[in-house]
């Protein structure tokens, strides 16, 4: 071309602005859940929880990409050292997490969490639950009661390890609205799209000052109203501290194929025990985050709505730390002690003790042994020790 | 026999059969000559070949060592313990293992060593003064650089396949989601979990085009596109910097683990080959405006 044997530096412009417009180009299609107009007929808050509760579902199959960034310091078994993703279930307290869902009736239901050449899956079909782990090759099995109430969410709520965040946006959206009360205002903001399709956003504004979360958005589909992106925002920050949602949804009722599970030969299979009563919601979503309760008291709630703080009394953190004796758990609650002790030390009226303060949540191990956590200011926790 | 006294035999078979066709008929097919030239220089050269043999070593060793000592179940590195299995497993237990040193320096040595590699032995002069486009020599080099890729990965792959199924035979394979599919349909799936990976490679290859228009020195080039490997992977495992990771050209690559879940997951796949085309095509367009006007010396 002879412009450019005019002016050869003028090449350079092909390749440069064919960048340009590649980066550009790719950025707006993942861009396209920035506030649209999309031509859903206006609907009040309350309309649209009546709508998520009656929505019942044929089936569906999807992409979930749940993200994190709780403000946690990465724990060193916790926090996988980014590039590669873990397919670890315990894995979920960090980072981004893909998963891939099909759900065609309360009995038929399958998660796989995507990891780097690794894939967890838990599989419901009928009775039968079955909990994969490629990487270790294992597979357990659970017998479910013929007369188990059909759990709500996509994701057994009775799998082992802690379930820390709600791992699809139906059993985020539960927890959520669970919540409401009068300590929260709710209100609509217009509409959104996610994964390419029309949703009405609700938004969810504690009025608790002490609490850390300034709302929860939840994008509920314009025609089949299943929540398709739950979005909690911190006070401190402006992205979303946490943020499960649809990429890709199909609203067809999956291949049974789908649902179906025979251990692979060379698999470790377990039989478990059938689970018992789904770990429920019982304080907040903020209760989650305690590790291992298991040895402690029963969890005390103090206050109310989203200034709610658990309290838990653990085993004594000097007992646990001499009481590397025997065994993988006291190991990892010396492991874990050892990592309490490089937090910041607080103290107060209420005594002394080592703070966590994450974007959405505080926790607070005391020295005498209590662990205190909740959706609230570190203030907020003193202040619910103080009030004991 | 190096590559200095093979390359001007096979140069002057090119030049030499040039003047037989006149310049300026216009060109009623594209003649496959070039680009059958250059890949006999390419897999001709004596390095080259001995390159292959060094890669072909890393499933061998992997598939001897499984057989010796098994690995215990959730030990070892990806795809290991499923070796026992299906022999189909060492290729990407293989591939694995290669695709963050080994194969892209492959083809960071073919890609460095494409034009820069010609400047230096002087050969770029004569190429030049065959009848034949800038742009069309920069696409053909191009398209070699590709086939070798494609060719280096599909090699590694298929010594690992035929090392594999040797030593511990073939059969239903167990994917990641833990359901087990029948061997066509495995094979099948490695080949494209392959395939994907040598145009991934391919996109490191149109780099390292560019990076050889810019030099003489072929060494250089190739460190070059090696440390742009080794780069994009550092940045690819710093958390902070999460907003460029899907930018990066190796950040697709581990997705090849795609093609063996039930059902294929092929979201990533496609933006890893959306990547690689992007790659390729800014960057062969950036050799194309460094190589046009180039003052070629020799």
């Amino acid at each position: 071309m002879r412009i450019f044997q005019k002016s050869p530096a003028l090449r350079w412009a092909v390749p440069g602005v064919t960048a340009v417009a590649l980066v550009a180009g790719g950025s707006a299609i993942q861009g396209i859940h920035a506030i649209a107009d999309t031509g859903l007929p206006a609907r009040s808050a309350a309309q649209l929880l009546v709508d998520v509760q009656q929505a019942r579902l044929n089936g569906l199959s999807g992409t979930v990409v749940q993200k994190s960034d709780l403000g946690l310091p990465s724990l060193p078994s916790v926090g996988n050292s980014g590039g590669v993703a873990s397919s670890d279930l315990t894995s979920m307290m960090a980072g981004t997490h893909t998963m891939r869902v099909w759900f065609a009736g309360p009995d038929k239901a399958r998660t796989a969490l995507l990891g780097t050449l690794g894939e967890s899956d838990v599989i419901r079909n009928g009775q039968d639950l079955w909990v994969w782990a490629s990487q270790a090759k294992t597979a357990t099995h659970y017998a479910l009661p013929a007369d188990a109430t059909a759990g709500k969410s996509t994701t057994p709520a009775g799998t082992p390890g802690p379930t820390i965040v709600a791992t699809s946006p139906q059993a985020a959206a539960d927890q959520a609205l669970a919540g409401i009360s009068p300590s929260t205002e709710v209100t609509t903001s217009g509409t959104a799209t996610v994964a390419g399709r029309s949703a009405y956003e609700l938004v969810l504004r504690p009025k608790d000052a002490a609490s850390l979360v300034a709302q929860v958005r939840v994008a509920i589909d314009g025609t089949e109203h299943v929540p398709l992106r739950v979005q909690v925002f911190a006070k401190s920050v402006a992205d979303p501290v946490l943020e499960v949602g649809f990429s890709a949804v199909d609203f067809t009722r999956p291949d049974a194929a789908q649902f179906a599970f025979n251990p692979p030969p060379g698999t470790t299979v377990t039989q478990a025990k059938t689970p018992t009563a789904p770990r429920t919601a019982a304080g907040s979503k903020s209760t989650t985050v305690a590790p291992k309760t298991k040895s402690a008291d029963v969890p005390k709630v103090i206050g109310k709505g989203w200034g709610s703080v658990v309290v838990v009394t653990m085993p004594s953190p000097t007992a646990a730390a001499s009481a590397a004796t025997s065994g993988t758990t006291d190991m990892t609650m010396a492991q874990l002690m050892k990592y309490v002790s490089l937090l910041p030390k607080v103290s107060g009226s209420w005594g002394s003790g080592h703070l966590m303060a994450g974007t959405v949540f505080s926790a607070l191990l005391t020295d005498d042994g209590r662990l205190v956590v909740g959706a609230v200011t570190p203030e907020g926790l003193y202040g619910a020790l103080a009030a004991k | 026999m190096s590559a200095a006294d093979l390359t001007p035999g096979l140069r002057t078979g090119l030049s030499t059969g040039v003047p037989t066709s006149p310049v300026a008929r216009p060109l009623r097919h594209i003649s496959t000559r070039f680009l059958r030239s250059e890949l006999a220089l390419i897999f001709g050269r004596r390095r080259n070949q001995a390159g292959l043999g060094i890669l072909a070593l890393v499933p061998i060793m992997i598939a001897v060592t499984v057989k010796v000592s098994t690995p215990r179940a959730g030990r070892g590195p990806d795809f290991f313990t499923s070796i026992t299995s299906n022999g189909l497993f060492v290729a990407l237990a293989a591939l694995s293992i290669e695709l963050t040193l080994f194969l892209p320096l492959a083809v960071a040595v073919i890609a460095g060593d494409s034009v820069a590699g010609e400047a230096n032995i002087g050969t770029l002069r004569y190429l030049l003064t065959v009848p034949v486009h800038r742009s069309r020599l920069l696409g053909v080099k191009f398209a070699a650089i590709t086939i070798f890729s494609l060719v280096v990965t599909v090699w590694v792959s298929l010594v690992g396949a035929v090392a594999g199924l040797a030593l511990f035979g073939g059969g239903q394979m167990t994917t990641l989601s833990g359901t087990e599919i029948g061997m066509g349909s495995a094979v099948l799936r490695v080949l494209m979990a392959t395939i994907y990976l040598g145009l991934c490679f391919a996109s490191l290859g149109a780099i390292g085009l560019f990076i050889s228009t810019m030099t003489e020195q072929p060494i250089g080039a190739t460190i070059a596109v090696v440390v742009i490997n080794v780069m994009s992977f550092i940045l690819d495992s710093i958390p902070q910097l999460s907003w460029m990771h899907e930018w990066l050209p190796t950040h697709w690559w581990m997705s090849f683990g795609d093609f063996l879940r039930s059902p294929v997951a092929w979201s990533d796949v496609t933006r890893g080959l959306l990547t690689s085309a992007g790659y390729m095509l800014v960057f062969w367009l950036a050799a194309w405006a460094r190589f046009s006007d180039k003052d070629v010396s020799g």
